[in-house]
C-alpha cells in the first residue's frame, strides 16, 4: 500500500533503452468492497492527455473504484493521483439530476420537455432574427468523440454557423497548429515508446511530472534505468523535471522564441545539424539559418535571463545524443509567441534529422483528454478530418458525406475562436451561446470582462454540465449531463492512442449523455441533409463512431480499419488505422514523407508574428511537396511588461492534485484535501524585500483586477509569481456560497491570443504584490511535493493518510 | 534621377500606415488583437523609416524625421475609451469593416512604394538600399495579407447579421 498523495508516482521500475516499461499495477477501491462481487468496465482516464487504460469497478450498480490496465500501450497499469481518486466526483451528492430553467431571475427545476422547448424556441428566434451567424457552441476538451461529431455536424452542418469551439483554444490549440504549420497536419509524429529508446529528452514549458504524472514516471524509470538520458529543462518554475535535469534554464517566461533561437544559432555554429536530412526533407533552412544568426548566446541570455553558458551547454545536449525526443506544453502555447515558438521546438527535431523513427520525435503535447478528439472532430477551429477549410475539394467532399450544400458549410475564413465568439457575443450579433462541458467563467482571461458578457440579457445561455459552476450561475438553462463511466464512446490521447470507454453505471436522476442530448436538440429543430432526411442518421455511439470513421477515410487522422469490437480488449491502437495497416501505426513520417502537399495538407499555412493566413497560391509556391517546413521568427517582447506599478511577472498554471477549475477533483476528498485553496509562490529574495513570511496573506493585482492568496516562499525565478488557475469564486459543495474573495488566477490575465492559434496568452502578465495580513505562522495552504515545494521553513510535508493508499502490483 | 521622389512616397505611405495602424488599434481597442498587433505593426513602421532615413540624404529626399511615435498620447487614451464605450453597440462592426478596408488600401499603397523603390535602387545599381527593401519585403507584404485575412473573418458577420 503506499500514500499516492504523499508519493505522487508511486514506486520506481527502472529499465534500459529498449528493454520496454516495466508493469505496475495501481489500483484504489472504496473500503469494504467486497471483490468478489465488484464488477470491472474496461476504459481509460479522463484527468489527463496521457489517456491510462484502466478499469471502473462497480458494485450494485455504483461506481467503487479503479485500477489501471496492465496490457495498455499507454500506463502498462500504472494510475496518477488525479486518476486514482477522481471517479469519486461521480457518486458525489450535488450532481445535476434535472435540467433547470431561469424564471424570475433564479434557476428552478423543469422537465427536459420544458428544457428543450425553450433551448430550440430560442434557437429559432436567433435563427430568424440574425441568421446562423447569430448561434455559437463553446465545448470542451473533455466529452467523448462520438459527442463532438455529432455537435460538429450538427453545428457545421445543420445550423451552418462557423461558431463553433472548444476549451482546447485554451488548451492545446498551438499544438495542432505548430504541427500544420511544420508538418501539413495535426497529429503527433511519435509514440510513448519514443520514451522508452530516446538517450536525450528537451522539455519546454512542460510540467509533465504535475500535469502527465504516469509519463513522468515513465521518464523517471528511464532516468534511475542505468543508461540515463540527458534531460534539458526549461522552465521559470524549479518543477520536479527541473530538479532532475542535467541543464535548468530559467527563463524570463514570454521569451521562448528567444531561447529557441538562441539553441538553433548553437546548433548550426557547433555544425550539429544533420545537413543530408535537412536538405532532403525540409524547406526554409536558409531562411532559419539568417533568422537565428541574430541570437548569439549573450543575446539570448540577456533577453531570457539565464546564463550564456547554459544556452551554449543545453544546445551541446541536445545536438550530441543520437536519438532525442522534445516536449513542449501550456509554457509555450499559453505563453507569447506561442505557434512560434512550438514550430521552433518542431524546427529542432528537423535540424536533428530525428523525427519519424525510435527514440526521435517532438510531442506537441495535449492536456485534456480528448483534446485530440475536438480538434479530429471539427469541434473547435479546424474542418473534420483534419481538412482544409480554404481547399474547395476538402469542403465538397465533406458536404457530400454529409450530405449537404457545400454552401451549408461556412468555408469563408477559418472556423471562429472561442475569444473571438466572445467578443461577437459581447458586440452583440452573436445571442444564443451553448457552453458544454466546461467553465469560461474561471477559465477564460480577464474574468470580469468574461462575467459581464455572459451575463447580458440579450445573450441566451445554455449550460451543459454535471455540476453547478460559476458559468451556470449565468445561464439561463441548465442541462444535466452523464459523465465518463456512464456512457460509451471513444477518445484519443496524445499519441493517438484511441480507446473505447464502456458504460460502467447509469446516470444519475435525469441526466443525459451530450451526443443523446445533440441528437434530440437536432430532432427538434429538425435538421435535416439536402434529401429531407434527418441530418443526424445514428442513433447509438456505435453508429456515430461508424460514421465517423468513413469520414476520416483517407485522411491523416484515418480511422476507416477501426470499430468498437476491435476496440474491445486492444489495450489501445493508434491511427492511422487502415485495412492495410488493422493494427494501426505507432509513428507517422517513417519515410519522412509530410502532409505539407497543397492537396493534402490541413492548412497552407500562417505568417506566424501576425496569423495572417497564406492561400493555395503562396504554399504552392513555397512547394514543400512532402517535406517538413522550418519556420522561422523575430522574438518580439511582450505586449506587457513588469513596469514601476506592476514589477512583477505573472505566470498561471497546474497543480498535481487538480484538474481545470476542480469541479471533479475538488469533489475527490483526498485530492481536494492535499491542495484546499489558491496560494502565490513568490521567490525568497522577492519575498524578503517585501517582507512577506510564508503562509502571509498577499494581494496579487493587475491593471484588470486582482486576489488575494497565502504566499508561499518557493524556487521560483526572482521577479517571477506563480498563481494556480484551479481556483474560482465557488467552493465545491455549496455554489451559493463564494469563496469570500476572488481567488482564480485569470481575474488578473491580459485579454491577448496568439496570432495563429488563437490560444489566450495566461502565462504573461505584470502585476504587484501586497502584503494584506500575517499568516500567523500557519503555512500557505499549497502542497509540499513537486513545483510548489517551499524553500526555507518548515512545512509539514503534504500526505493523504489512510484514505490515499493505493495497491500496487508488480508484475515485472 | 528621381530617387528622391520614390523615397519621399515610401516614407510617407509608411507614416500614413503607422498613423491608421495606430487609430484603428486604439478606435477598437475591444478588438483585442487588433489592438495589440495594430500597435507592433505601427513601431514596425517606425524601425522601417529608421532604415530609410540614411538614404534621405544620399538622394536629397525632403522627409519629415518625425516618424512615429511610440506613447500613447491623450487622442490615443481618448479614442480607446471610446471603443470600450462603443464596443457593445450596433455600428462598431459596420465601423470596423470601413476602417480595415481603408487599412487594406494603406498597406497596399506602402507595399507598392516599397516595391517601386527597389526597383528604382536595382536600375541605379543601390546595392545598400537594394537590401534594405529585400529585408523588408517579408515584412511589408505581410501587413495587407494580415488585414485580408481579418476582413475575412469580419465581414460576414457584419454583414449577415442584424447587429
Amino acid at each position: 500500500m503506499t500514500d499516492r498523495i504523499a508519493d505522487v508516482w508511486g514506486a520506481r521500475t527502472p529499465y534500459r533503452a529498449g528493454s520496454g516499461w516495466p508493469r505496475r499495477v495501481d489500483q484504489h477501491v472504496e473500503d469494504g468492497v467486497p471483490e468478489a462481487e465488484v464488477r470491472w468496465f474496461p476504459s481509460a482516464c479522463v484527468l489527463c492527455s496521457n489517456g491510462c487504460g484502466m478499469d471502473i469497478a462497480v458494485h450494485q450498480g455504483r461506481m467503487v473504484g479503479v485500477r489501471g490496465r496492465a496490457t495498455d500501450r499507454v500506463n502498462h497499469g500504472r494510475l496518477g493521483p488525479k486518476g486514482l481518486f477522481g471517479w469519486q466526483a461521480n457518486n458525489s451528492a450535488d450532481r445535476l439530476v434535472e435540467p433547470l430553467v431561469r424564471r424570475n431571475g433564479r434557476l428552478e427545476r423543469a422537465s427536459w420537455e420544458e428544457a428543450m422547448q425553450l433551448v430550440v424556441e430560442r434557437s429559432r428566434r436567433v435563427l430568424a432574427e440574425q441568421g446562423p451567424l447569430g448561434m455559437a457552441f463553446y465545448t470542451s476538451g473533455q466529452l467523448f468523440l462520438e459527442d463532438y461529431y455529432t455537435l460538429s455536424l450538427v453545428a457545421r452542418g445543420g445550423i451552418g454557423t462557423p461558431h463553433l469551439d472548444g476549451n482546447t483554444r485554451l488548451c492545446t490549440s498551438t499544438a495542432e497548429f505548430a504541427l500544420a504549420e511544420t508538418f501539413g497536419s495535426d497529429g503527433a509524429p511519435g509514440s510513448l515508446t519514443d520514451i522508452d529508446q530516446c538517450d536525450t529528452l528537451f522539455m519546454i514549458g512542460h510540467n509533465m511530472a504535475e500535469t502527465h504524472t504516469v509519463l513522468w514516471a515513465r521518464v523517471l524509470d528511464r532516468l534511475q534505468g542505468g543508461d540515463r538520458p540527458r534531460l534539458v529543462v526549461v522552465d521559470p518554475r524549479p518543477t520536479t523535471a527541473a530538479r532532475e535535469a542535467d541543464v535548468h534554464l530559467a527563463i524570463r517566461n514570454g521569451t521562448n522564441a528567444a531561447l529557441l533561437n538562441g539553441i538553433q544559432h548553437e546548433l548550426i555554429v557547433q555544425d550539429r545539424v544533420d545537413h543530408a536530412f535537412v536538405e532532403e526533407h525540409t524547406v526554409g533552412f536558409e531562411t532559419l539559418r539568417r533568422q537565428v544568426r541574430e541570437y548569439p548566446p549573450e543575446r539570448v541570455a540577456e533577453i531570457c535571463g539565464v546564463r550564456a553558458e547554459d544556452v551554449v551547454e543545453a544546445a551541446r545536449i541536445l545536438g550530441s545524443g543520437q536519438r532525442l525526443v522534445s516536449t513542449c506544453l501550456q509554457g509555450v502555447y499559453q505563453s507569447h509567441q506561442a505557434t512560434a515558438s512550438a514550430c521552433q521546438v518542431n524546427n529542432i527535431n528537423l535540424l536533428r534529422g530525428m523525427i519519424g523513427r525510435p527514440g526521435c520525435t517532438v510531442f506537441q503535447m495535449n492536456g485534456q483528454p480528448t483534446a485530440q478528439n475536438t480538434r479530429e472532430t471539427g469541434a473547435n477551429g479546424s474542418f473534420p478530418g483534419m481538412r482544409n477549410w480554404q481547399n474547395p475539394e476538402h469542403v465538397e467532399e465533406l458536404a457530400r458525406i454529409w450530405n449537404v450544400d457545400p454552401l451549408q458549410l461556412s468555408s469563408w475564413a477559418p472556423p471562429t475562436h472561442a475569444m473571438q465568439i466572445l467578443r461577437y457575443a459581447e458586440q452583440g450579433s452573436v445571442r444564443f451561446l451553448w457552453v458544454i462541458g466546461t467553465n469560461p467563467a474561471v477559465s477564460l482571461p480577464e474574468l470580469p470582462r468574461i462575467r459581464s458578457i455572459l451575463a447580458q440579457e440579450r445573450l441566451f445561455v445554455v449550460v451543459s454540465d454535471a455540476f453547478l459552476t460559476e458559468t451556470t450561475q449565468l445561464a439561463d438553462v441548465v442541462l444535466p449531463v452523464a459523465l465518463w463511466g456512464e456512457k460509451t464512446g471513444t477518445y484519443t490521447n496524445h499519441d493517438r492512442t484511441v480507446h473505447l470507454s464502456e458504460k460502467a453505471v447509469d446516470p444519475p436522476g435525469r441526466a443525459r449523455s451530450d451526443m443523446e442530448i445533440l441528437l434530440d436538440y437536432a430532432q427538434r429543430l429538425g435538421l435535416t441533409d439536402r434529401d429531407g432526411a434527418p441530418l443526424v442518421a445514428w442513433r447509438s455511439p456505435e453508429e456515430c463512431f461508424d460514421a465517423f470513421k468513413e469520414m476520416t477515410r483517407g485522411r491523416p487522422c484515418d480511422y476507416s480499419g477501426l470499430s468498437y469490437r476491435r476496440l474491445r480488449g486492444a489495450g489501445g491502437i493508434q491511427w492511422p488505422v487502415t485495412d492495410e495497416r488493422p493494427s494501426g501505426t505507432e509513428r507517422l513520417y517513417a519515410d519522412h514523407e509530410f502532409n505539407t502537399r497543397t492537396d493534402r495538407c490541413q492548412d497552407y499555412g500562417h505568417d506566424l508574428g501576425t496569423g495572417a493566413a497564406y492561400e493555395r497560391k503562396d504554399r504552392a509556391e513555397l512547394g514543400p511537396d512532402g517535406r517538413a517546413i522550418l519556420k522561422a521568427v523575430r522574438y518580439v517582447p511582450p505586449h506587457e511588461a513588469p513596469d514601476e506599478d506592476h514589477p512583477f511577472l505573472l505566470t498561471t498554471g497546474r497543480n498535481v492534485y487538480h484538474w481545470h477549475t476542480r469541479t471533479k477533483t475538488g469533489r475527490a476528498p483526498q485530492l481536494e484535501a492535499a491542495a484546499p485553496d489558491v496560494w502565490v509562490e513568490l521567490s525568497v529574495p522577492d519575498a524578503a524585500r517585501l517582507g512577506i513570511a510564508e503562509g502571509d496573506l498577499v494581494l496579487v493585482a493587475s491593471s484588470r483586477g486582482a486576489l488575494q492568496a497565502k504566499a508561499r516562499l518557493s524556487g521560483i525565478r526572482e521577479g517571477v509569481v506563480f498563481v494556480p488557475m484551479h481556483y474560482g469564486s465557488c467552493s465545491e459543495g455549496d455554489e451559493s456560497e463564494p469563496a469570500g474573495h476572488a481567488r482564480a488566477a485569470n481575474e488578473l490575465t491580459i485579454t491577448d491570443w496568439d496570432p495563429v492559434s488563437k490560444q489566450p496568452v495566461l502565462k504573461v502578465a505584470a502585476v504587484r504584490i501586497e502584503r494584506l495580513a500575517d499568516g500567523g505562522a500557519a503555512p500557505a495552504p499549497a502542497p509540499t511535493t513537486a513545483a510548489p515545494g517551499p524553500r526555507g521553513e518548515a512545512v509539514p510535508s503534504t500526505s493523504g493518510g489512510p484514505g490515499a493508499r493505493a495497491t500496487v502490483e508488480d508484475e515485472t | 534621377m528621381k530617387l528622391d521622389r520614390a523615397l519621399e512616397d515610401t516614407v510617407q505611405a509608411e507614416a500614413e500606415l503607422a498613423t491608421r495602424l495606430r487609430v484603428v488599434a486604439d478606435r477598437h481597442a475591444v478588438e483585442h488583437d487588433l489592438h495589440h498587433l495594430g500597435h507592433s505593426l505601427a513601431r514596425q513602421c517606425g524601425e522601417h523609416l529608421e532604415r530609410l532615413a540614411p538614404f534621405a540624404d544620399r538622394y536629397g529626399a525632403s522627409v519629415g524625421a518625425d516618424g512615429v511615435d511610440d506613447s500613447p498620447g491623450v487622442v490615443e487614451r481618448i479614442r480607446r475609451k471610446g471603443a470600450q464605450l462603443v464596443g457593445r453597440s450596433e455600428g462598431a462592426g459596420m465601423l470596423l469593416l470601413r476602417d480595415l478596408r481603408d487599412l487594406y488600401l494603406a498597406a497596399h499603397e506602402a507595399e507598392l512604394s516599397w516595391l517601386i523603390l527597389g526597383l528604382a535602387a536595382h536600375a541605379v545599381r543601390d546595392r545598400e538600399l537594394l537590401e534594405v527593401t529585400a529585408d523588408c519585403r517579408e515584412q511589408v507584404e505581410v501587413r495587407g495579407r494580415w488585414v485580408r485575412t481579418r476582413i475575412k473573418e469580419v465581414a460576414p458577420q457584419v454583414l449577415a447579421t442584424s447587429s
